[in-house]
């Protein structure tokens, strides 16, 4: 054998021991990499989140060095999400056997974990004194919205309250047009707006929808209908499709007009969700319906800006709805089921929502969270929060919500869900640029809503009933209490 | 006439049996495994794989077990949305074989004159784009063709050629145009150079001949450079045609396929359905049924070109 073939050979060898010792840690050797806490040494954390909103990988950096330093024996390792693929980076976390110990799962993205058995009860770690952080009552397992089958599953970054939606406008563009307050009703936005992109002379523009999704459309509709007949296309008190109540399609018939007239601002149909800060604090638009959380961002971009925060207009002949609270909190952090160190893992979360923590994200980013002690009396002068939270006293009201009272309505709702095609958005967006009349298409939805649920119930049949969406007492002008 | 004969065919080796070409190839086969295997892995599984889930509903979670047949196909050849959005990129491609394709024929030609001065500089210039970010591209469209102050409708104003600013990514009707012009633009380069790269397969001999022949530049470019040019410019083709069919980084960067839909291309589809972060709930298999319908209509049309290409591929051959 020469030479050459005996060194290639060699280095084959070489090669096939080391691809196989790869191999056997890519498929995973069994072995945890953290550091074992039985032997009093260093644990580590992983949590897995988004860096958002801007400045928040710098955020959380400083903050867990400040719980290492508390907390000697744990080490949190950061692991950042893109915020739109925070989900499915997670899933895939899991699916590698790599799952974080604590990850940031939002809203209905924590169901879908849930669902899959991913998240950690955290009831045995729960204390008075854990629970007494919150607002009274909102910690009620029957309405929080972080509990499920009674247990407490994930803990809250934001108020409840953070969910109101308000009209945000520039008082000296207002004031240039001769209107000194913002609009009451849905017509008076219509004339003020029309006017101030008439004077605008194509550099100012009295409206925009809030994002390519005409998100504004939602936003005042909810003012006029149930929210369901918002988010799902059904009214909850009948159990019936109503795509085409008359609010809900003079919403979009309000847009579709200052669409048509050219008095919103043109390009919005390509807007992403920070575009519409963005121009307002750039002076360009006069009033736009949005989240809060538009209002400190607007701060940042302009701190001099004369911003105004006020309630959403509502339809002429009187409000039908509110902006609705379905449940005091929404869900954020969990912890995973498969942690190998639930009390260190407990330890971090403890820390999330703790008064310290959640004084410094208020702090750092004008966000109303959920441990209101951290924030209430600074925000109390702080104007653009203070107006922020008047409008959420005023605008909101609790709701029913079928995901939390029954397990029927949960699947229901679980399997509207997945068609997203029924909602109004793209209908309604598509009557707005093309100029179509909307009800023709609502009433068209609402057709396709109803042999959605008469198939839905057939396939649940024995699990769901109409009842389960049906809240017969329910007046969307007052709070809804469970037990009604 | 020995020349009609069929050429004799090697003898098999006497005594050299298969084992033993194995023996003699087996480095050969050797290093091919890692290549063989890569592909495997990134090529061919995912693609056997996505047939597979295509038959469950499934969420991309766990393993699929909700089998639901040809469903999903039934869904996808049934969705208005999946046919809008494989009409917008088939005119993406339309727009590279009917545009892009000739122009940058035309400008190769230009380009490959060696009597040109600074060409290479030129060149550059036209392959920058393809070298450029995506996204980075999108982004400064978006600012440059913005309706309130982008810089084109500022000048188009100014000039007076519009009365009001033309709004390029928001209009469903000037939105699609837009961004196959972009995508023109961008994809440019990468085309100019397969073009040059053909060009200098062609001997130096035969121009000097044809001149020698007495044709002048307009005839030697017609009988002599582009028939000589058409069985490459097949495989040019068809790379370009893929090329642009699978657009997708440009329209996600740009308007996710907005305004409403207008601009939506079979790639942004299949996103959306599949990782799309305000869908609740992912139909993975429905997304992967839609690429695979995707996938054979793209072979099919490829197909249906084939007897046209392969007869231009044999005339181009025998010139």
């Amino acid at each position: 054998m020469s030479r050459t073939r005996r060194t290639l050979r060699w280095a084959a060898a070489a090669s096939a021991v080391a691809l196989t010792a790869t191999g056997c840690n890519l498929v995973g050797s069994g072995e945890d990499d953290s550091n074992d806490d039985a032997s009093g040494e260093n644990v580590t954390i992983t949590v897995a989140l988004v860096p958002d909103p801007p400045g928040a990988s710098e955020f959380y950096r400083a903050q867990f060095d400040q719980f290492e330093e508390d907390n000697p024996g744990i080490t949190v390792d950061v692991i950042e999400n893109p915020t739109d693929q925070q989900l499915n980076a997670v899933e895939l976390m899991f699916q590698q056997g790599d799952p974080p110990d604590v990850f940031r799962a939002q809203a209905e993205g924590f169901d879908r974990m849930y669902e899959r058995g991913w998240t950690h009860s955290l009831e045995e770690f729960v204390t008075d004194e854990f629970i007494d952080r919150f607002p009274e009552g909102t910690m009620n397992p029957a309405t929080s919205g972080l509990h499920r089958d009674g247990e407490l599953y994930t803990l809250p970054l934001v108020t409840g309250k953070w969910d109101v939606r308000v009209l945000i406008y520039n008082e000296a563009v207002l004031r240039d047009n001769g209107y000194d307050a913002p609009p009451e009703t849905w017509s008076e936005l219509e004339e003020m707006a029309t006017t101030i992109t008439q004077n605008g002379g194509g550099s100012v523009f009295g409206y925009a929808p809030a994002s390519n999704k005409a998100a504004a459309v939602e936003m005042l509709a909810q003012t006029a209908v149930p929210y369901s007949v918002v988010s799902e296309g059904i009214d909850f008190r009948t159990g019936q499709p109503a795509t085409a109540s008359p609010g809900m399609v003079e919403a979009v018939e309000l847009h579709r007009r200052m669409q048509a007239n050219g008095v919103m601002v043109p390009g919005w149909e390509s807007w992403d969700g920070s575009r519409a800060f963005t121009e307002f604090a750039a002076g360009t638009i006069a009033m736009y319906p949005s989240a809060p959380w538009h209002v400190a961002e607007i701060r940042k971009l302009d701190p001099e800006i004369e911003m105004g925060v006020a309630a959403l207009p509502v339809p002429d002949d009187g409000r039908g709805g509110y902006t609705p609270m379905k449940q005091p909190f929404q869900p954020i952090w969990s912890m995973s089921s498969e942690t190998e160190h639930p009390e260190q893992a407990w330890a971090v979360m403890d820390f999330l929502a703790s008064e310290d923590f959640h004084r410094a994200y208020y702090e750092e980013f004008g966000t109303l969270t959920a441990v209101e002690s951290a924030w209430e009396d600074q925000a109390a002068e702080n104007p653009d929060q203070a107006a922020i939270l008047a409008v959420a006293e005023e605008g909101m009201r609790l709701v029913p919500n079928p995901k939390l009272a029954t397990p029927g309505g949960a699947a229901i709702l679980q399997a509207r869900a997945q068609r997203p095609e029924l909602k109004h958005t793209d209908a309604a967006v598509d009557a707005i640029i093309n100029n179509k009349p909307f009800l023709p298409i609502a009433e068209a939805l609402d057709a396709q809503i109803q042999t959605f649920l008469d198939e839905t119930l057939t396939e649940l049949s024995g699990t769901a009933t109409i009842d389960d969406i049906t809240f017969p007492s329910w007046d969307p002008l007052e709070n809804y209490t469970p037990e009604q | 006439m020995a020349s009609l004969q069929a050429p004799a065919r090697r003898p098999r080796a006497a005594g050299r049996p298969r084992a033993a070409r194995w023996r003699r190839h087996a480095w050969s086969y050797a290093f091919l495994v890692p290549a063989a295997l890569l592909f495997c892995g990134f090529s061919i599984w995912p693609m056997l794989a996505s047939w597979w889930y295509s038959f469950f509903e499934w969420d991309g979670v766990g393993a699929p077990t909700d089998w639901i047949g040809l469903d999903n196909f039934r869904d996808v050849l049934g969705a208005g949305g999946f046919w809008d959005a494989f009409w917008h990129s088939f005119l993406f491609s339309l727009a590279a074989l009917f545009i892009e394709l000739p122009l940058a024929l035309i400008l190769a030609i230009l380009l490959n004159n060696a009597w040109l001065r600074g060409r290479n500089v030129y060149r550059l210039a036209l392959f920058l784009p393809v070298v450029t970010t995506t996204a980075v591209v999108g982004i400064v469209f978006a600012i440059l063709f913005d309706p309130i102050r982008g810089v084109v409708n500022t000048a188009l104003t100014d000039i007076g050629l519009v009365d009001s600013p033309i709004n390029f990514l928001g209009s469903t009707t000037t939105a699609l145009p837009t961004l196959i012009g972009i995508d023109i633009w961008k994809g440019f380069g990468i085309t100019l150079i397969y073009w040059l790269a053909a060009l200098q397969t062609i001997p130096k001999d035969i121009h000097e001949a044809a001149l020698i022949d007495g044709a002048n530049p307009r005839q030697s470019l017609r009988f002599v450079v582009l028939p000589m040019l058409v069985p490459l410019a097949i495989v040019i083709l068809l790379l370009v045609f893929q090329r642009s069919l699978n657009t997708f980084d440009l329209v996600q960067a740009t308007t996710q396929g907005g305004p409403n839909y207008a601009t939506d291309v079979v790639p942004t589809y299949i996103y959306r359905f599949a990782f799309d972060p305000f869908l609740q709930a992912p139909r993975y298999g429905f997304a992967c049924a839609a690429g695979v319908v995707f996938g054979v209509m793209t072979l099919l049309i490829t197909l249906l070109q084939a007897p046209v290409l392969r007869r231009q591929y044999k005339a181009g051959a025998t010139t």
